[in-house]
């Protein structure tokens, strides 16, 4: 499964091709490649979905775009096997989201040519999350400062990254960047309905499971704040103990979560008072349909929950 | 015919350590001009083809020379590095392909040539064994590292240490030989490259070291002061980067900020060349551009005029051989002088006589010819390595 | 075999003259020529060889005038006809015996080994005593021994007339007498004339006859 390719070509047949590279032929896998490389597209690699979205809805025909991250791994902590690093050696270009996303990044043999930061240039925007230093030996203090690394769900930002794709494109493929303000309408228009949904949440009291959300937090004003729980994992007595705690001080009616939590966390969460709902990321590439339609199916759960939320905190 | 050359052939014979040396001294006094005018020849065309396949070499200012002969023969050391910004730099411009070299330590004797996944396909270095770099550890043999330090894809190789006095606290590293490449007849046959990343790994500026916010390294935490941790330098720097602990190396500071020893510029086109070499010669800047071709013909130039004077003197010194030779066949007529006269009485031809005496020099030049040749032919297979000495310890 | 009339030689730069009204020696005689230092007898030998040519005079050597040869003619028939032995026996230092023994054939182009030459080379030598030292270098060799080698070379040609100058000048009184009668013998064995140079009269006695130059007349030295 690591290291299989992923043509995103047509939006509506990503599903299709992803059910049929999920079965894992090698002889159907190799097929969009050998074409690729018979009309000798240029080739882009990225290391997130959201990139490798933008970029096919930029290039269009005119490229081939690989994300070649298997389903089932987080691309931000994802480790690539070496042969497919070897692939992405291989590539035209390679887009990165920058902001210290997929870290696996740094320790590659990549040649820097090719690296493309989609986040360069706009390190103003970037948003800390937290810092860590420590020293030993004679080397002094070394320092580990991280920023947030998902930045394109403020559409705004990733309307900045379509930007430094297309003229990261332009190179290679000179009329490419077509679909680049088609794409930036759609982010805006995206971000618009965001705007519609989260308006008055802050008040309201938003809560992530994980801490992945910091720019939909700050693009929003939502003044959420975070804890880390995974979705298939029940939180431990403790980490339930630790919630009640902070719940104290800090308000929480809705909780973000980047899959679909268990049952019994749903069930405690409402006892608490917190209605849970699924906010997808897009990092790794939708089981069907694209990241519009993925946000799209944000948008209408978190509409369905804001109802709910709207009634307990609002009536 | 048959009868002069036996004759001559038992004079010889008889007179083995006389020839002996007469046949030294000539194919002394003919391989010496010989082997260095070919050697040289040889070795400064390939030098100089090296040279005029990079177009564009980038280091901090200083001996552009060394520049050259330490970024393309992977010989010596350049006194100073410029920054991985600059390759970034040039990223920027849109000019050139910027390829990052870092040679510092050595396996073997063999240099460890750390530089991008470009670097290969520049030179045009294809993979006979094994696989490319795709990590840090990993490293990637020349033909002729490979054969020298007997390696294959699968083993492993460890990096030499360095000098007592490092200060950086720099470890060995053990590298993975992941691939061996074809061999190109190039200063590339004899290197160890691996990742820029791995370069920096050794040279002590990245590493990697347990999780210090682990329970397990608790005994080597010396302060916890919230999320600043302080520990004892017992802390365990790995010496081996494998794909459990990959996650754990990192590197401290700005990567831009990390040194380069050179960059190799691949501008786009010949305008795009022009254009990167005027920006790096404004004599503020911290980066020099220069090609290298211009440095190797200079440097040539030097070799050649010393290669006149050298073989004028090789030259005088054959002339005095031969003439010292010329004095021995005559001396040794003369003292044969009895031996002719007997033949003559006897009833031998003068042309015999002659030809019997000629046949005998012909047979020690001839000789001394397929010695000369042969020697020069070896000269030529191991002249080159021969010459990139003479040049280092000259440089 | 050797008829000489008026003959008369000087050295170019020399006083040294020689002449000679008349010599004849037959075929198969046995001639010794005797004479003090300086008397000019091997400038006579070198004369019957045709190695020097007279001033004035005839030679004539097995009917042949040597006056009417040119240079090449006269090497031909000297390596072809006349054998000569010499006092320090003049062999190549850096040819073994045999080589040596068949040296004429090697240097004249007028010579051609035969069937009959290898034979010969092996007959000689056995009757010499030398065939076990075929293989040796002359220094190898003693003096006794050299000369006999000496002696095969001048034979081996199968000439009709030996010249032979002090062929035992260097040898010591036992090898004198033994290498003398080897060298009789084998003239007598090929039929050979043989003309000797020597000033030891204890060698006198088998010759058929002993030609004093003082005699012949003709030296003169100031």
């Amino acid at each position: 499964m690591p290291g299989h390719r992923t043509r995103i070509r047509n939006c509506g047949r990503i599903a299709l091709l992803a059910a049929l590279l999920a079965a894992c032929q090698p002889g159907e896998d190799a097929e969009p490649t050998a074409s690729a490389v018979a009309r000798r597209l240029p080739v882009v690699f990225t290391v997130s979905y959201p990139l490798a979205w933008m970029a096919d809805r930029i290039g269009g025909e005119a490229i081939e775009v690989v994300f070649p991250a298997p389903d089932d791994v987080d691309p931000a902590h994802w480790q690539p096997t070496p042969e497919t690093i070897l692939n992405y050696q291989g590539a035209d270009l390679v887009l990165l989201n920058g902001a210290g996303y997929a870290a696996w990044v740094q320790f590659a043999a990549l040649s820097p040519g090719k690296l493309v930061d989609t986040s360069r240039g706009l390190s103003a925007r970037l948003i800390p999350a937290g810092e860590a230093t420590h020293s030993h030996g004679p080397g002094g203090a070394h320092d580990h400062r991280n920023v947030a690394s998902h930045t394109w769900l403020d559409p705004i930002f990733a309307a900045a990254q379509a930007k430094a794709i297309a003229s990261a494109l332009e190179v290679h493929v000179p009329n490419a960047p077509a679909g680049l303000e088609r794409l930036q309408a759609d982010l805006a228009h995206l971000d618009a309905r965001l705007a519609a949904v989260f308006r008055g949440w802050s008040d309201a009291g938003v809560l992530y499971s994980h801490p992945v959300y910091q720019y939909l937090d700050a693009r929003y004003g939502l003044a959420g704040w975070s804890v880390s729980w995974e979705p298939d994992e029940h939180p431990s007595d403790a980490e339930w103990q630790r919630l009640a705690e902070r719940l104290r001080n800090q308000r929480a009616s809705v909780m973000l979560w980047e899959g679909e939590p268990s049952p019994a966390t749903t069930a405690k969460l409402r006892e608490l008072g917190i209605t849970p709902v699924v906010f997808e990321t897009g990092a790794w590439t939708p089981a069907q349909g694209d990241y519009l339609t993925l946000m799209q199916q944000n948008i209408e759960r978190l509409t369905e929950a804001r109802i709910d939320g709207g009634n307990e905190h609002h009536p | 015919m048959t009868d002069i050359l036996y004759l001559a052939w038992r004079y010889l014979l008889f007179n083995r350590w006389k020839t002996a040396v007469l046949i030294t001294a000539i194919t002394v006094t003919m391989f010496l001009p010989l082997a260095l005018e070919l050697v040289l020849e040889r070795s400064t065309e390939r030098l100089r083809a090296r040279a005029a396949a990079t177009p564009l070499l980038l280091g901090a200012p200083g001996s552009p020379l060394e520049l050259v002969l330490s970024s393309l023969y992977f010989n010596g050391e350049v006194p100073a590095t410029l920054s991985y910004g600059t390759v970034q730099a040039i990223g920027d411009t849109g000019l050139a392909t910027a390829i990052p070299l870092q040679i510092g330590s050595r396996v073997g004797g063999k240099p460890v040539v750390g530089t991008s996944p470009d670097y290969f396909s520049f030179r045009e270095l294809t993979v006979a064994r094994g696989r490319p770099i795709a990590l840090p550890g990993e490293a990637l043999l020349g033909a002729a590292a490979a054969r020298t330090l007997e390696v294959s894809p699968g083993e492993s190789v460890v990096t030499e240490s360095e000098t007592v006095f490092d200060v950086t606290g720099s470890y060995p590293l053990k590298l993975h030989v992941v691939g061996v490449l074809n061999a190109n007849g190039t200063p590339d046959d004899e290197a160890v490259f691996v990742d820029v990343r791995t370069a920096w790994i050794i040279d002590g500026i990245g590493h990697g070291h347990e999780d210090l916010s682990r329970p397990e390294a608790a005994a080597n935490v010396l302060q916890r002061d919230g999320e600043n941790i302080v520990a004892n330098a017992a802390v365990i720097q790995y010496r081996e980067i494998t794909s459990t602990n990959l996650r754990d190396f990192h590197f401290h500071g700005d990567i831009s900020d990390f040194p380069l020893d050179a960059i190799i510029a691949v501008p786009a086109d010949d305008k795009s060349g022009v254009l990167l070499e005027g920006r790096y010669q404004a004599p503020t800047t911290s980066v020099q551009a220069i090609r290298p071709v211009v440095v190797m013909d200079e440097l040539l130039a030097t070799v050649f005029t010393v290669r006149q004077y050298v073989l004028a003197a090789v030259g005088l010194v054959g002339v005095a051989t031969f003439a010292t030779i010329a004095l021995v066949f005559v001396l040794s007529a003369r003292l044969r002088r009895g031996e002719i006269d007997t033949m003559k009485r006897i009833g031998a031809a003068p042309g015999r006589i002659g030809a019997m005496l000629g046949a005998e020099i012909a047979l020690v030049l001839a000789t001394s010819v397929v010695f000369a040749g042969t020697l020069t032919w070896f000269a030529t297979l191991w002249g080159e390595s021969l010459l990139h000495w003479m040049l280092s310890a000259g440089a | 075999m050797i008829s000489i009339k008026h003959l008369e030689f000087r050295y170019p730069r020399g006083g040294f003259r020689l002449r000679l009204a008349a010599l004849d020696i037959a075929e198969r005689e046995r001639v010794a020529v005797v004479g003090a230092s300086g008397s000019g007898k091997t400038t006579l030998l070198e004369l019957i060889a045709g190695i020097r040519r007279p001033g004035a005079g005839v030679i004539e050597v097995a009917g042949q005038d040597l006056a009417v040869l040119t240079d090449r003619q006269r090497r031909g028939f000297r390596v072809r006809r006349v054998g000569l032995i010499f006092q320090a026996f003049e062999l190549l230092d850096y040819l073994n015996v045999r080589d040596n023994i068949m040296l004429p054939y090697r240097i004249s182009p007028d010579l051609e080994a035969t069937d009959a030459t290898a034979p010969r080379l092996e007959q000689m030598t056995r009757d010499m005593g030398i065939i076990e030292r075929l293989e040796r270098f002359p220094h190898e060799l003693s003096q006794g021994e050299r000369q006999r080698v000496a002696i095969c070379r001048a034979l081996i040609t199968a000439p009709d007339l030996i010249l032979a100058d002090e062929p035992t000048g260097n040898l010591d009184p036992d090898n004198k007498q033994r290498v003398l009668k080897l060298l009789l013998d084998q003239v007598e064995r090929h039929a050979a004339t043989l003309v000797m140079v020597t000033h030891d009269h204890d060698l006198l006695a088998p010759f058929d006859r002993v030609l004093d130059m003082r005699a012949l007349h003709g030296v003169t030295n100031p």
